[in-house]
């Protein structure tokens, strides 16, 4: 009994499973294939897509508490959240990244808009459209004449210097002294930090409740969540830089064949390389595989970008060879021309827990008909990885049953 | 005067509601339907005589086959050998257009290989000898005559050609941004005091009983997003709605017989990048001659023609048309297949009916069909023709309009009057240095506006030079300038004239603030900017889906994700 587990993949779901793991008391191995789509999420913390999300939320589990707890940075206020997007629209969340404005405590109350010159920020359209509470007022937020082109992510880097929020806090509250009107709290272009959220620091200074829109993807979120993962991960997993090729049992369990370096023995493993977005399922019709004329062979639209004995499929039900060589029509499989469509909901089928064979466990984007959601994610990446190490526990439990 | 009595030319075909409102006051001398190439050049000629002109265009300038060719102002290659007389108007037409508007021309040189095979020595002497021949005509267009090439100068040329060929042939021609052609001649007529109807459906042409000499039209409009009614009288009434000709006529009653087209179809793919210096011909799998061209900053696989049966404001490509093209392309050039396909895009052809002939057999010719015949005399409809001919249409039109109509001698100016900033090409690195914006920027700026781009940067505030769309790029100040001086009411529109969200990012990172700068200049609220927004984003989203590849795929599930995160649904 070796209690050995290996996670592939180093986003919210594989971080959530190796922390997981780890407080199980696996030994566990963390392949890092880079940057995937947790890097692009914006903050908004869900569980289920935010239009069909309940009034009231579920509480969110003791385990996946814990995981967010040891990553720190992120806020699960009791009733929910508001955050506001720079597309101009409030919406609900379950939770948020703490550097985000959260306006559900302010309702009611008056709300600066900042406005300055940031590429793509028109804080007097924003304010707009956010509602009649929000008021548009100037303010001094560039400090250097190329931070009005720079991208959001490095803009907001400069804020983790103490003295250069410290500078923001100034000029914020002076500007509060201009508008002289009651703001009661302000809203801020993404800026606040990327080391650590510094939402609350600079809201203390300044002595309103200070926050961010949600950016784009690729916007500070994303980075901020890196930063807080390699500091959750650095004590309690052995993490291992790299692609993992392939997955097929050995002797003792699995064996995971890497693009670059040994190949990684573990009882367990859990699969967490994303989705079509993180590059863990890639679609691909069979005409683009080949130089010209007809393909040899028809295939399924989707594939896996790592060589495991698992089936891709939705809707509970394998994917099925389409009855062209060229590939499917794509129409009928994306959205806008399908809803719910398969490319929605492509991934590997597994059960409740992520399990698909003996010791093989999935999680996040990569399972199949599933929400997609942050928190949602999270969830699977926590029961994956519980699930792990339990069957680490039981002796390399995929060999025995092969024998 | 006293109301008079409106009767349409002949018993009507659609409900009359128009009739039974008062009769507009506007009288003008000519009201033009259809804002694409044809109906913008008539304008803009017929202004230029001093005429008064009412332009409607149902969708949007240049919304059919206008701004959606292969985006050449070609000499006419094709017809040497039956009517030389049209390539070398042709070709005279395309010399015209690069002195009316440099800044929007760009060289495109063609390879044409020719494959190995039984005839393919006699068969490239052939091609040589007719490019010899074409060559006469290229001086008129400030073309370069044709090259001979060995296989071993075809393959240094454009390494990625494969299979065994005889040799090939190169032939220069030159690429133009037919939209903004459109949306130039359509400035520069309102500019001359032409009045522009965009997104102004026509709902019936009627006629007057007696006239007074203020007009013997009604045509009767409505505005699509507000509904609200306009009309003017009109003495002579022009048809240039290309491919919706007939459903125009049978507005005014008058038999769709006379300006039957047969709607052919034709679809692009653009790719991300320019995968060739050269335009490439290719043969697809049935013959037919298809191509893959460096157009502005990206590639484009051109084309189909099929006939078409559906409904003509919205024509989308199709997944099998895409795979047609791809296939075909990729027999000579393989590498399309590995890139990557960013959106598609597609038009009606308003060609010469006739039944019988294949397709690509159709004629390419243009006719003026006067209506007189018809019971309705001084409406004329123009069918057929192409964007490389649209100025010389437009001329034979306005020269019948002008003399026979209103006896107005003032000979044609379009070929030598610049359109608006065609008076010269400024410098895009001093332009960048002056007004602090990069030289990409401005680059692009000035090949979408020549000399009115310096104006665009001397009214825009400091923010406004920021880049609104990264892709292209295209400035905040250019949105605004598409906004109030060309007529762009949605973001599809400022699409159109800037190439605003027809990047890689769909649209991602400029439809939103777009759609802002749009509800600001417009005075709508901001849910409707970002409706705006959110219907471009939808309508191109279609349009990419059905050259989906593998990173493509990738980049869709990342937009929807974005759109979701910020928006909901869409």
């Amino acid at each position: 009994m070796t209690n050995r587990v290996v996670v592939v993949g180093a986003g919210v779901a594989g971080t959530a499973a190796a922390l997981t793991a780890a407080r199980a008391g696996a030994q566990v191995t963390l392949i890092d294939g880079g940057t995937g789509a947790s890097t692009l999420a914006t903050g908004a913390l869900d569980a289920v897509f935010w239009p069909h999300a309940p009034a009231h939320p579920a509480p969110i589990g003791r385990a996946a508490r814990e995981v967010l707890d040891a990553l720190g940075g992120y806020a699960l206020p009791d009733g929910g959240a508001r955050l506001l997007t720079t597309s101009g629209v409030a919406r609900p969340a379950r939770g948020h990244d703490a550097a985000l404005l959260d306006i559900m405590p302010l309702a009611g109350s008056s709300i600066g808009v900042v406005r300055c010159e940031r590429p793509g920020w028109d804080g007097g359209a924003l304010a707009r459209a956010w509602g009649e509470s929000f008021q548009p007022f100037d303010a001094v937020v560039i400090r250097h004449v190329d931070e009005r082109v720079l991208p959001d992510a490095d803009f907001a880097m400069r804020h983790d210097d103490d003295d250069r929020l410290g500078w923001l806090a100034d000029r914020l509250r002076d500007a509060l002294t201009r508008a002289g009107a009651r703001i009661r709290a302000i809203v801020l272009p993404p800026c606040l930090g990327i080391d650590r959220p510094k939402g609350r620091a600079l809201s203390e200074r300044v002595g309103v409740a200070c926050g961010e829109a949600i950016a784009l993807p690729g916007g500070p979120s994303g980075l901020r969540f890196e930063r807080a993962r390699d500091r959750a991960l650095v004590a309690a997993v052995d993490r291992v830089p790299g692609r993992a090729t392939s997955l097929a049992r050995s002797d003792d369990g699995w064996r995971i064949a890497m693009g670059d370096g040994p190949a990684r023995e573990g009882d367990a493993v859990v699969l967490a390389t994303g989705g079509l977005i993180g590059g863990g399922v890639e679609y691909a019709p069979a005409e683009s595989i080949v130089a010209s004329a007809l393909p040899p062979f028809g295939r399924p639209p989707f594939r896996l970008t790592v060589d495991a004995p698992l089936t891709l499929g939705a809707n509970g039900r394998p994917l099925e060879l389409p009855g062209t060589l060229f590939g499917i029509a794509p129409e009928s499989i994306a959205w806008p021309f399908a809803r719910d469509a398969l490319a929605d909901r492509v991934g590997v089928l597994a059960d409740v827990e992520g399990r698909t064979e003996s010791g093989l466990f999935v999680a996040g984007d990569l399972r199949a008909d599933s929400p997609r959601a942050w928190l949602d994610v999270l969830a699977t990446g926590v029961a994956a990885g519980a699930a792990a190490a339990r069957a680490s526990r039981q002796g390399t439990g995929s060999a025995a049953m092969a024998r | 005067m006293p109301e008079e009595p409106l009767v349409s030319v002949l018993p009507p075909p659609v409900a009359m509601a128009a009739a039974e409102e008062p009769l507009p006051r506007d009288s003008v001398d000519v009201a033009i339907i259809g804002g694409g190439i044809n109906g913008t050049g008539v304008a803009r000629d017929l202004a230029l005589r001093g005429l008064t002109v009412a332009l409607f265009e149902r969708n949007d300038l240049a919304f059919g086959a206008s701004g959606n060719s292969s985006g050449m102002i070609h000499g006419g290659v094709r017809y040497l050998s039956k009517s030389p007389q049209v390539t070398e108007s042709s070709c005279r037409d395309s010399g015209y257009i690069q002195r009316i508007a440099p800044h929007l021309l760009f060289r495109i040189p063609f390879l044409m290989p020719v494959r190995q095979s039984a005839k393919g020595r006699i068969a490239f002497e052939l091609i040589d000898a007719y490019f010899r021949a074409y060559d006469d005509y290229q001086p008129l267009k400030r073309g370069e005559p044709h090259c001979r090439l060995d296989a071993a100068d075809l393959a240094r040329l454009e390494p990625g050609l494969v299979g065994a060929v005889v040799g090939g042939i190169t032939f220069d021609e030159w690429g133009v941004d037919g939209a903004r052609l459109c949306v130039l001649n359509a400035v520069d007529a309102m500019s001359r005091g032409a009045r522009v109807h965009v997104h102004t459906t026509v709902d019936s042409i009627a006629r007057l009983v007696r006239s007074d000499g203020s007009g013997r039209y009604v045509v009767n409009a409505r505005d699509r997003f507000t509904q609200e009614r306009l009309g003017v009288r009109a003495h002579v009434v022009v048809n240039a709605t290309g491919a919706w000709s007939p459903v125009t006529a049978a507005l005014g009653g008058l038999p769709q017989a006379r300006v039957r087209v047969r709607p052919g179809k034709g679809i692009h793919v653009v790719l991300d990048r320019r995968l060739t210096n050269y335009g490439i011909l290719s043969e697809a799998v049935d013959g037919r001659q298809i191509f893959l061209e460096p157009w502005q900053n990206v590639s484009v696989l051109g084309t189909t023609d099929d006939d078409y049966y559906g409904d003509l404001d919205d024509v989308r490509a199709t997944s099998e048309e895409v795979r047609y093209l791809v296939q075909g392309v990729a027999h000579v050039f393989p590498s399309v297949r590995s890139a990557r396909a960013i959106g598609t895009y597609a038009g009606v052809r308003p060609t010469l009916y006739a039944y019988g002939p294949n397709e690509d057999a159709l004629s390419r010719e243009h006719e003026i069909v006067d209506h007189a015949a018809d019971g309705a005399p001084g409406v004329y409809s123009m069918i057929g023709g192409k964007l490389a001919s649209y100025r010389l249409f437009a001329q034979e039109l306005s020269d019948k309009v002008a003399e026979h109509e209103f006896e107005v001698q003032v000979p044609c100016a379009t070929h030598v009057r610049p359109l608006p900033g065609g008076d010269g090409i400024p410098d895009a690195f001093e332009v960048a240095d002056k007004h602090g914006i990069t030289p990409v920027a401005a680059r692009r700026l000035i090949y979408r506006h020549g000399t009115i781009a310096l104006r665009i940067l001397e009214r825009a505030t400091r923010s406004e030079r920021d880049v609104t769309c990264p892709c292209e790029p295209v400035i905040e100040a250019e949105v605004r300038h598409a906004v109030r001086d060309e007529l762009a009411r949605t973001v599809e529109d400022v699409a159109r004239r800037t190439r605003l969200g027809f990047g890689a990012c769909g649209g991602m990172r400029c439809a939103m603030r777009c759609g802002q700068i749009i509800a600001e200049e417009r005075g709508l609220p901001p849910a409707e900017g970002r409706a705006l927004a959110s219907e471009f984003v939808l309508r191109q989203a279609r349009t990419r889906l059905v050259a989906l590849g593998p990173e493509q795929a990738r980049q869709e599930a990342l937009s929807l994700a974005h759109w979701r995160a910020s928006l909901g649904e869409l």
